[in-house]
């Protein structure tokens, strides 16, 4: 891809609304891998999050001509994958089945940088993130798997830092409840 | 039931303090959140090899629908060419002439000053549209919508008098358009003249219709 890779968001987005649709796979290429892991801890599935990462950039393709930043692009996506992520949580527990930490790809057993009880830990903490409310469970993710600071999330979600400092901390205290089920 | 973290634990596990700054009786608690973190886990997730190609295929194909061309027939961009001939005897009437036509489709009392108005028939598809703004704080004022790629730069509105009153007039091929204002840069200003339409993401963009007798705002 080459030149194609240096161009910025804005460049990418201008040229594919331009009509160039193939410079849409550098915007594919640049954050198919980011926000799979996003979503993938926030659905507790790779399938899922496999899904929901093509969706949204799919609906992100068809509504491209609604990005009004096309330089923010990244975080116009970051909006439509969680708006499918709570949908799918909301629609799994319309049909009485929550989300469920079983897919081996994301608290993968083979992991070669864990020992046991480190791979157990993580292996209870991917159940207990799913026993989150979505809420809850975006903001752990953003802030502990992706290393995000309460301002970078809170301009991404729209959500006050005081609020979502209030939403992690009871994440903490319930992460710590479940756990102890969990053991 | 679990006892609950202690505050000082929480603004641990946040980052805002170190293990030390804990107080003697709290560092175990402490210890303890911590492995919770230590658990977190942070590795890459791979998806399949062919996910790329499984958008993309899914992108042309709807890149193809007939849908999708016809709405950028509608709002790709055009260069619009106007020529005027005007004898030198004639240029002033004509000019005052104008500015009546301009000053009669302007005017309607019943609406705000805000707004997309029709002005006229620009070519023979597309239509000259007066966007105006009331903000006399502003210190720069755009236009940005579907018409010139939501580009900030692309449409400066001008000041109109020392009223806070600003306005661009901008050739639109015929259609419906989304827009906003962008005031001081950053600010987005939906039309207060128009309803606005939620834009999927729980923002709000003004809608203008574009036809061949003028414009209209949704």
């Amino acid at each position: 891809m080459g030149q194609r890779e240096q161009a910025t968001d804005g460049e990418v987005v201008r040229a594919v609304l331009a009509g160039d649709v193939e410079q849409y796979a550098v915007l594919v290429h640049r954050y198919r891998d980011r926000y799979a892991r996003f979503a993938a801890r926030m659905l507790g599935s790779l399938d899922a999050a496999e899904d929901a990462v093509q969706d949204a950039f799919v609906r992100a393709f068809d509504q491209l001509a609604q990005c009004r930043e096309p330089a923010k692009f990244a975080g116009w996506l970051f909006l439509i994958l969680r708006n499918r992520c709570f949908a799918e949580q909301r629609r799994r527990t319309r049909e009485g089945r929550g989300l469920e930490a079983t897919d081996e790809a994301i608290a993968g057993p083979d992991r070669p940088d864990g020992n046991v009880e480190q791979i157990e830990q993580a292996h209870a903490l991917e159940r207990a993130l799913v026993d989150l409310t979505p809420e809850q469970r975006e903001v752990f993710v953003l802030k502990h798997v992706e290393g995000l600071a309460y301002d970078e999330i809170a301009g991404m979600t729209g959500a006050t830092v005081a609020s979502l400092k209030m939403r992690m901390h009871r994440a903490y205290d319930r992460l710590r409840e479940l756990l102890k089920e969990h053991t | 039931m679990t006892k609950t973290y202690h505050p000082l634990v929480k603004r641990l596990l946040d980052g805002e303090l170190s293990l030390s700054d804990l107080p003697l009786e709290l560092r175990g608690e402490g210890a303890e959140a911590l492995r919770l973190l230590g658990a977190v886990d942070r590795a890459p997730v791979g998806l399949s090899a062919q996910f790329e190609a499984r958008v993309m295929a899914e992108v042309r194909r709807r890149a193809g629908s007939p849908m999708r061309r016809f709405w950028r027939g509608l709002v790709e961009p055009r260069d619009i060419e106007l020529r005027l001939r005007l004898r030198p005897g004639i240029v002033w009437g004509a000019a005052l002439a104008a500015a009546a036509a301009l000053a009669l489709l302007l005017t309607r009392p019943s609406q705000a000053p805000e707004g997309a108005r029709p002005v006229r028939l620009a070519a023979r598809d597309s239509v000259y549209v007066r966007f105006v703004l009331y903000a006399p704080t502003a210190r720069r004022v755009a236009v940005a919508g579907t018409f010139n790629q939501w580009d900030q730069n692309a449409s400066p509105l001008a000041r109109v008098g020392g009223g806070g009153v600003w306005a661009i007039t901008l050739a639109l091929p015929q259609g419906h358009h989304q827009y906003a204002f962008v005031v001081d840069g950053g600010q987005w200003v939906p039309d207060p003249a128009a309803p606005g339409v939620d834009d999927g993401f729980g923002r709000r963009n003004s809608m203008v219709a574009v036809t061949a007798r003028g414009a209209r705002i949704l």
